[in-house]
């Protein structure tokens, strides 16, 4: 890469431009939703971090955002609040590429902003929440959470015969309990307690 | 575009195990669950009856032949019992699935698969995994998974004097109103986790039958020795949390986020861990009173 080149994306990145494609936007009162439909997250913006988000639009320098936050927020902001909310909305992939922070304030806590901003200012300090959707099976339960039937674990094995009863792991023959129709030497290999043609036989 | 499974004719051929078996499918019925056109068939006539225990609630017969999704349903031996001669085997649409000599792992299959079939593609409903209660016009939700004890707090706020509406699905129509999914309550065995079906007049309670707007979404798990001291959340936390127990969310996300933006615009929502489900349900029930009281001042 030439140096003309190395300039330009360093120039770049300190020009944050927010990713607009396959998302779902809504608009709370002092919020912003976001469906991110490539990954399948969802995001809540407060109102400091909606507002850093919605004006990155890679013309935008950080110098710009910092005076749009303190005009519509109506208090004393400084880089560090712009940093700070365009480090999350860069781990919620909400950017188009990554942003190159000053070495100065890599190491800078969201708790330090919030003490440099003080009670007046917490309103400033930007927050993203974020979750993964869950797929429509998701209702099941996870291994070594307690269950009664098979259909709600995860795994597709209620172990029953130990106690307490929880989801076992079933990982085809190597798993602690094995599922209707893997092999098994005995009947306590099986979820369902019953190995037919044991020692050599199948789960029922 | 749907998928549409044929219903008749009865007999098709289905890959069984790793054989391609025939089987003489001789009885079956289509239902309609929230908009959804179900198929069941099976090998023996003597079990339909016994499956509609293992419907939706809410359901009705329909005369359709094609429906969305087929469940086959291959009963081992001669009779329902037949537990010595083979495998039960259940089918939906033409892939295998659950396989078992006991009869009631593949109804529980059944219901199961179902009853989640419903939730993620019923049209003009979302179906958030929740407890769901009436209380003075309006609806308390309760949003969790499987195990998260959303039914014992839903039978003790019955049993104080809240209408039932549901302890597995808030059944949200567009507009962000909890409709009823009145099925038994599964009341879990404290030790063993085992369900046991239970009618709500059975602990004295009454199911719902108007949509309700939202009132109180309650985010909670069970934690030991803990009372109940929760903080309020935001609308749009409000929104993720019941995001993050929405059947369709992945399906539909459009309509999910407005819908579920719909339910939470007049509604308080606070999250944090909860004890014992008696005292907690009457904790709620007290800052629902005050939330009201406020409202109207």
């Amino acid at each position: 890469m030439s140096v003309e080149n190395v300039v330009q994306a360093r120039e770049d990145s300190l020009l944050p431009d927010a990713k607009r494609e396959n998302l779902v936007i809504r608009e709370n009162p002092d919020e912003l939703l976001v469906y991110d439909l490539s990954n399948h997250k969802a995001h809540c913006l407060n109102k400091s971090a909606a507002l850093t988000w919605t004006h990155c639009d890679g013309k935008t320098t950080v110098g710009d955002l910092v005076a749009i936050l303190g005009r519509e927020l109506n208090v004393e902001v400084d880089e560090d609040v712009v940093w700070l909310a365009l480090r999350q909305l860069d781990k919620a992939r909400l950017l188009q590429g990554p942003v190159g922070r000053p070495e100065a304030i890599i190491n800078r806590s969201r708790r330090d902003v919030v003490r440099k901003l003080g009670l007046g200012g917490a309103l400033a300090v930007p927050a993203v929440m974020s979750i993964i959707a869950p797929k429509a099976s998701a209702a099941v339960s996870a291994n070594g959470t307690p269950c009664s039937t098979n259909t709600q674990c995860v795994s597709g094995c209620c172990d029953r015969q130990n106690a307490p009863i929880v989801c076992a792991t079933d990982s085809g023959t190597g798993g602690s309990r094995r599922k209707t129709g893997v092999a098994c030497s005995s009947n306590a290999n099986c979820c369902s307690n019953v190995c037919v043609g044991a020692p050599t036989g199948t789960c029922a | 575009m749907r998928h549409i499974e044929p219903l008749l004719p009865y007999t098709r051929t289905i890959r069984a195990g790793t054989e391609t078996d025939v089987v003489d499918w001789v009885a079956g019925r289509s239902i309609l669950a929230f908009g959804v056109r179900i198929g069941i068939r099976t090998n023996q006539p003597e079990i339909l009856d016994r499956l509609s225990e293992y419907f939706p609630p809410l359901w009705k017969p329909t005369p359709v032949s094609h429906v969305e999704r087929l469940f086959s349903l291959k009963i081992a031996g001669a009779g329902l019992a037949g537990n010595r001669l083979g495998f039960h085997e259940l089918f939906e649409d033409l892939e295998p699935g659950t396989r078992s000599r006991s009869l009631n792992t593949v109804l529980e299959a059944f219901e199961s698969r179902v009853k989640m079939y419903v939730a993620e593609m019923a049209p003009r409903r979302v179906f958030v995994h929740a407890g769901a209660v009436g209380w003075r016009g309006q609806a308390i939700i309760i949003p969790g998974r499987s195990m998260s004890g959303k039914t014992s707090l839903v039978t003790e706020l019955v049993r104080a004097g809240a209408t039932y509406y549901s302890d597995e699905y808030a059944v949200l129509d567009l507009r962000g109103r909890v409709h009823p999914y009145p099925q038994p309550l599964a009341i879990r065995d404290q030790f063993s986790f085992k369900q046991r079906k239970c009618r709500v007049e059975e602990i004295g309670g009454v199911t719902g039958r108007k949509p309700l707007p939202v009132g109180l979404v309650v985010v909670s798990k069970y934690k030991s020795g803990v009372r109940w001291s929760p903080r309020q959340l935001s609308g749009g936390r409000g929104v993720l949390e019941l995001l993050a127990n929405t059947v369709p969310a992945r399906r539909n996300p459009d309509i999910v986020m407005t819908t579920l933006q719909e339910a939470v615009s007049e509604a308080k929502v606070v999250k944090g861990a909860r004890g014992e489900a008696a005292e907690t349900a009457a904790m709620i029930l007290k800052q629902f009173g005050e939330r009201e009281g406020q409202a109207k001042a």
